[in-house]
């Protein structure tokens, strides 16, 4: 509490200073010289205020102000106030101080853009935006912004993270939350600095939190570390209870959040009679329950699209099922409403799930709203052992019971009718993400080749070459397949990519032939070729200074090469390099090469990762691993000119 | 700057009545709502395996109408699309533009769409709904429409139908014939009144199938006391009254065109597109004379110099004294007070990133600011040249990726930027941009290396065209001192050198990742390099190279070996040929020529000598376009390099496109080659 008053305190005093204008504000040399190093900019001061007013309603607060450095922190120059239905901006000022501290500018409505914050692929949305930029050709300079906006969605309270990015230093940041007493907050600290703590106060009928960091310099990414936001402060927020135009839920644990969702979209699953008579026909005399949800899964591919329409409580509230029959589209709550209703009619239970897809997992400990996507989940109920299939509804071409890098390996809370539960989606490991390739190389006696390739590829391994296949035409498919390709000069004379997705696991193989000029560089009687034709592994930068956050190796794989030379009978090896082989807790390696009693050198490479993670002290083991892989891929051979 | 044409063009068409439509003289190639089933099979397409969806035809025509006292340009489209994949999906899914300003505006009526599939032999068709259609306020000027056609399968034939009436006579839809999947059939049909004349200018590689002008008639109702005025003669109709015109009918059409892509060294796709754009020139009413309007160079020239948005700014830099006051008692040497102005304007305004040629405000208000678009900035420059007393007036252009300019047709629309023009002594010139932080006076920014540009001079007789020729390279100079020891591993120090737009790129890099991840970059791309030392000189000294030196090492093996294999030139030269295609039909643009040098001394480890060495060589492109020069000198105790690449021209056609291909194969085998080292017995 006497803290509290004492910022009050200041703030007033800088109010007050900053009407009689004469004081300067924000001068660039009071920042300590800790917080201007490495930093693009540095947070003056960031103080966010949010007072729930009701149930429905709460009202944020920001002011803050950047001292920005150069180019690179430029971007603390501009700030965008998101607005949509239930949201609106009270109001945005702004004010540009030189270095001196002498205020240069202040913001003028004319200088506020209110733009659509459309993705580009939406069809329609409400999302929209008050910008402004205020950025000045000299450095330093520092700019200081004040908003509000008033929420009837407390679905979403506001998080604090006082230091979101990397090379941003803060100098003081404040949160604040008043609440009523009868709709107590939620909220998880994360990471606070050593004596830091929560300020709990009583102000009338209200709970007042507030928590403040100070002087904290700035941090730097680092190549494989989890990011910026995962070890630097925040104080994550939810409520307790809210309502959403009418709806109201309860936040206290994953079972009312999936209950919220559950009661909201009930009854929207009912699809016209004669739909349901056509997939009862679809799966008629299929016993088998896997294949009787493939059959409605394949339909479904067949039969939508994915369109994104982000309007309305249509952010957790899906289109009915009867909509996306008649339209053949929908965006990922109408289709995976849509997939679960042609299963009811199927006479297969299934259930929505939320998860937020393409990012880092959720805070399972943190019961709130932290998804961004939903998938449907079937679990099996007449198989021989507990089974689950799992949908990607949005996709027209996501093979059958995938989930790979996009939503796998992370936690999902079902939707069911006894409310949320949190279950994790399939994990992928390192034999479930394959590549094994065959490749026959024919050199010729001048050091040009041709290659004759064919891969295999499963899991998140055939991700990107699936998307290519379902996503690009030929001549693009081509020209993509040949930016990857680590060759100087290059021809493609035969591309084919061919999904095969009978197995468990979706698989991909790639047939690919190839022309290579000069692939052997001569030099004298010698002749140099890198047998390992097509899968170097980089090194990593040298770690400059000590390492500060742990190794987040977060995808797992396993390769598989088999290169076969071809030498013509002008060319034998002088040398061949002796065989690598690295067994670590990073991963597996080993190379070497061969020859066949025919003559054919024959090059094998085998690479394991797993998904793992390892304290910060392990990185220059890890640096070193990756560096003797690097040079193992690169290892040359030596091949003597006969005729010479 | 559209405004004070426009005003002119309203006192001038002062006119009420209705409109009668308009007789039309050719027959639609597609009637909406009747397809051809055999394009629901797949039999029909069977060479087209290679794209998403194909346009079967795309139709527009643009005619003029007569409603509410003033004429507008009714639009009419029809669209059939055949969606092949699913990645094809997107074509069933619509965005327009419609713009509007004060109280006229582009309006779309008359949406139409429907979905045709094949379910069981049977043509089932279904319509777009008026739910499925979004508005979306883009930007004050800019509303979107934006639909979605149901039921979309692969296979699928989609079609759609809008009219689109607009009351901007200047904005005259253009027509663009090809696209990025392919087109069947475009046809444009375009009936115009002999009241405008519009100018037309065809672009592309593609051919015209059929190319008609034929003349039509149309009539236009008068009300009571309406008319048509002009300058002074009025013909104002004392009673109702039906004036018939004769019109010019023009149909063109494109036939099977290809699907355009993008390739390296491109300006931008619009450069080659097929397309056909309109700028109205001028207007004549019965028995009154020819109102030209903006079709000359010289009368645009005249239009911009009195427009408020452009001359008129360049006339008020007087609140520049001040700024100026310094400069102009220390710089008395005319090229030292340009680059002074240009610091100060540099220095005073941040370029927003936003291409115009036209100021979007007072030049004070962008120095008050602080901040500015391209036109906001450079008009500002010229002001402050202008009032430090040194000539300079605007240079009109079209940035690289907004497309070429044709100085044969005057399109004041194709400009999107503005630079200064300095006259110096000898009849020398320079051009200045100040929107570049990072740019030395007198360079320009790579997106303005387009060519040709337009000289706005104060007595617009003497405006003239502009080579927009650069007058830097991208310039790469590098001296290696390299020591290699008996275990293969070595040493270096390496001086490095950038200059023009080299220089200009790496001050970038430098300014956006800073020294620390710029060496870490660099030593990443390197195997195995430890960089313990570096230091960067003249990074603020704009006009001057920048340069960096540094030293390396790199490990070799744990013994001493017999035989040493080096290719030390792969450490400092490109690794992959960027021209893949086999063959290209646009030219090949780099903006400015490329020069990239490495001199290196490799100093051998006691005891060996070099076996082998690559032999010189000379790579020639024809014409000399451009050269790769290698050269070895072998010596007892270290060996001499010198690597050389030189590409003369800004851009090479598609004809050299080829052997700028094999120009790069060549040389990057050549700098692939080894160097054998042998312990001597």
């Amino acid at each position: 509490m006497r803290r509290l008053a004492l910022v009050f305190l200041l703030l007033t005093a800088a109010r007050l200073v900053q009407a009689g204008g004469v004081v300067p504000k924000f001068p660039v040399a009071a920042i300590a010289a800790p917080l201007r190093e490495n930093a693009h900019a540095v947070m003056r001061l960031h103080d966010e205020t949010m007072q729930v007013k009701s149930v429905g309603r709460t009202i944020s607060t920001v002011h803050r102000v950047t001292t920005i450095f150069d180019e690179a922190g430029a971007h603390w120059a501009s700030e965008t106030v998101y607005y949509d239905e239930f949201t609106s901006v009270s109001y945005l000022r702004g004010v540009i101080y030189n270095e001196a501290g002498q205020g240069v500018r202040q913001l003028r409505a004319s200088d506020v853009h209110d733009r659509s914050l459309s993705d580009g692929f939406s069809l329609a949305s409400s999302g929209r935006g008050k910008t402004v930029d205020l950025q000045q050709p000299t450095y330093p300079y520092t700019v200081e912004f004040e908003y509000e906006v008033v929420s009837n969605n407390p679905l979403f309270y506001s998080s604090w993270y006082p230091q979101p990015a990397e090379q941003l230093a803060v100098e003081q940041s404040s949160f604040r939350v008043v609440t009523p007493v009868e709709l107590p907050l939620r909220f998880q600290e994360r990471h606070l600095p050593a004596g830091v703590s929560l300020v709990r106060s009583k102000v009338g009928p209200f709970d007042a939190y507030f928590w403040e960091v100070q002087n904290l310099p700035a941090v730097e990414d680092e190549p494989d570390s989890p990011p910026v936001s995962e070890y630097t402060p925040a104080v994550l927020t939810a409520p307790t209870s809210f309502e959403v135009q009418g709806h109201a839920g309860s936040l206290t644990s994953w079972q009312g959040l999936g209950q919220w969702s559950y009661d909201l979209n009930a009854g929207r699953d009912v699809l016209p009679d004669a739909l349901k008579a056509r997939v009862a026909a679809l799966v008629q005399g299929e016993t088998d329950e896997r294949a009787r949800i493939r059959k409605v899964y394949e339909f479904l591919q067949a039969n939508t699209r994915y369109i994104s329409i982000q309007l309305g409580i249509g952010g957790w509230q899906t289109f009915p099922a009867a909509s996306v029959a008649g339209n053949g589209y929908g965006d990922c709550k109408a289709l995976t409403n849509y997939c679960m209703a042609l299963l009811k009619a199927a006479d297969v239970t299934a259930y929505c799930a939320l998860v937020r897809a393409d990012e880092p997992d959720i805070r399972t400990e943190f019961p709130s709203s932290q998804f961004n996507h939903v998938v449907l989940c079937v679990p099996l109920t007449r198989a021989a052992r507990p089974d689950t299939v799992w949908l990607e509804c949005t996709s027209q071409t996501n093979p059958f019971n995938y989930m790979g890098s996009f939503t796998g390996n992370r936690h999902a809370l079902l939707v069911t009718p006894e409310g949320g539960k949190l279950v994790r989606t399939p994990s992928y490991g390192a034999t479930d993400n394959r590549l094994a390739r065959l490749s026959d190389v024919y050199l010729d006696a001048q050091g040009s080749a041709t290659a004759s390739i064919r891969a295999r590829l499963t899991g998140m391994e055939q991700e990107r070459l699936s998307s290519i296949l379902h996503g690009l035409s030929a001549t693009e498919q081509k020209q993509r397949i040949g930016d990857g390709l680590p060759v100087a000069n290059f021809s493609i004379t035969k591309l084919t990519l061919t999904p095969d997705n009978r197995a468990a696991m979706p698989a991909l193989v790639q047939i690919l032939n190839l022309t290579l000029p000069n692939l052997a560089a001569a030099s004298g009687k010698r002749v140099f070729l890198t047998p390992n034709l097509l899968s170097r592994l980089p090194s990593l930068p040298a770690a400059v200074g000590e390492r500060q956050t742990d190794i987040w190796l977060a995808r797992a794989f396993s390769h598989a090469d088999t290169v076969r030379i071809h030498l013509p009978a002008t060319l034998k090896p002088e040398s061949l390099p002796a065989p690598v082989k690295l067994t670590t807790a990073f991963g597996t390696y080993s190379s070497q090469v061969q020859t066949l009693p025919d003559g054919t050198l024959q090059y094998i490479r085998q690479l394991t990762m797993p998904r793992t993670r390892f304290s910060r002290t392990d990185y220059p083991a890890y640096v070193e691993f990756r560096r003797k892989i690097s040079s193992a891929d690169k290892v040359q051979l030596v091949l003597l000119k006969t005729d010479s | 700057m559209l405004t004070p044409v426009l005003r002119r063009l309203l006192a001038v068409a002062v006119v009420s009545g209705a409109a009668l439509a308009p007789a039309f003289g050719q027959a639609s190639p597609i009637k909406f709502g009747k397809i051809d089933e055999r394009d629901l099979t797949a039999a029909n397409f069977a060479g087209d395996s290679a794209a998403e969806a194909i346009v079967l035809c795309d139709f527009g025509r643009s005619r003029f109408e007569y409603i509410d006292n003033d004429f507008q340009v009714i639009f009419e489209r029809v669209t059939r699309i055949k969606i092949l994949k699913k990645s094809g999906y997107d074509w069933a899914t619509v965005k327009v533009p419609l713009y509007h300003k004060e109280r006229r505006e582009e309006k779309m009526t008359s949406l139409k769409g429907f979905t045709y599939n094949l379910v069981n032999g049977q043509v089932v068709k279904d319509k777009l709904a008026s739910e499925s259609t979004f508005r979306e306020e883009a930007s004050p000027n800019v509303t979107v429409r934006k639909f979605t056609l149901p039921n979309v399968h692969e296979g699928s034939v989609i079609e759609y139908t809008y009219t689109i009436s607009s009351d901007f006579l200047f904005n005259f839809q253009d027509w663009q014939f090809q696209n990025s999947i392919p087109v069947r059939w475009s046809e444009y049909q375009a009936v115009i009144p002999k009241y405008f004349d519009y100018k037309m200018f065809m672009q592309g590689y593609e051919p015209l199938a059929i190319n008609e002008h034929t003349e039509g008639s149309t009539q236009f109702t008068l009300k009571q006391n309406g008319g048509f005025t002009s300058g002074g003669v009025n013909h104002v109709a004392t009673t109702a009254e039906t004036i018939p015109v004769t019109t010019k009918v023009h149909r063109w059409v494109m036939k099977d065109v290809p699907s355009l892509g993008e390739e390296p060294y491109m300006t931008s796709a619009r450069d080659y597109v097929a397309r056909i754009d309109f700028e109205l020139a001028g207007m004549q009413w019965d028995g009154q004379p020819y109102k030209p309007l903006a079709d000359t160079w010289t009368k645009i020239d005249q239009e911009l110099l009195d427009d408020e948005n452009f001359g008129m700014q360049l006339k008020r830099g007087g609140f520049l004294k001040e700024q100026l006051a310094s400069i102009m008692t220390k710089e008395t040497d005319l090229a030292a007070r340009v680059a002074a102005v240009h610091a100060l304007v540099r220095k005073s305004v941040k370029y927003n990133g936003t291409d115009h040629y036209y100021t979007s405000g007072s030049l004070r208000r962008t120095f008050d600011q602080h901040s500015g678009t391209a036109g906001d900035v450079n008009l500002l420059l010229i002001a402050a040249l202008r009032e430090a007393g040194i000539t300079a007036n605007p240079v009109l252009l079209s940035t690289r990726d907004h497309g070429a300019v044709n100085p044969t047709f005057p399109l004041l629309s194709r400009f999107n930027y503005v630079v200064a023009h300095v006259a110096l002594p000898d009849d020398k010139e320079m051009l200045v941009d100040a929107t570049e932080e990072l740019l030395p006076c007198g360079t320009l920014p790579q997106r303005c290396l387009s060519h040709a540009g337009r000289l706005v001079m104060p007595n617009v007789q003497e405006s003239r065209w502009i080579d927009l020729k650069p007058t830097q390279r991208f310039m790469e100079y590098r001296q290696v001192q390299l020591t290699v020891d008996d275990k293969g591993g070595y040493t270096g120090k390496v001086h490095q050198e950038h200059s023009g737009y080299s220089a200009h790129f790496e001050r970038e890099k430098l300014q956006k990742i800073g020294e620390k991840k710029y060496i870490e970059t660099l030593a990443g791309e390197h195997e195995g390099w430890n960089i313990p030392k570096f230091a960067f000189k003249e990074r603020d000294l704009l006009q001057r190279p920048l340069t960096l030196d540094y030293e390396f090492a790199s490990a070799g093996g744990d013994a001493s070996a017999a035989t040493i294999y080096l290719n030390p030139l792969r450490q400092f030269g490109d690794e992959k040929n960027p021209f893949r295609r086999e063959d290209r039909r646009f030219p090949v643009d780099f903006g400015a020529p490329v020069d990239e040098t490495v001199m290196m001394t490799i100093n051998l480890p006691a005891g060996y000598v070099a076996e082998e060495l690559p032999k010189s060589a000379v790579v020639e492109l024809p014409e000399e376009g451009g050269r790769y020069m290698f050269t070895v000198v072998p010596g007892p105790t270290a060996i001499q390099i010198v690597s050389r690449m030189n590409l003369r021209k800004p851009s090479y056609s598609a004809e050299e496109y080829v052997h700028l291909r094999e120009f790069y194969n060549l040389l990057l085998a050549k700098q692939a080659e080894k160097i054998v080292l042998k312990k001597k017995s």
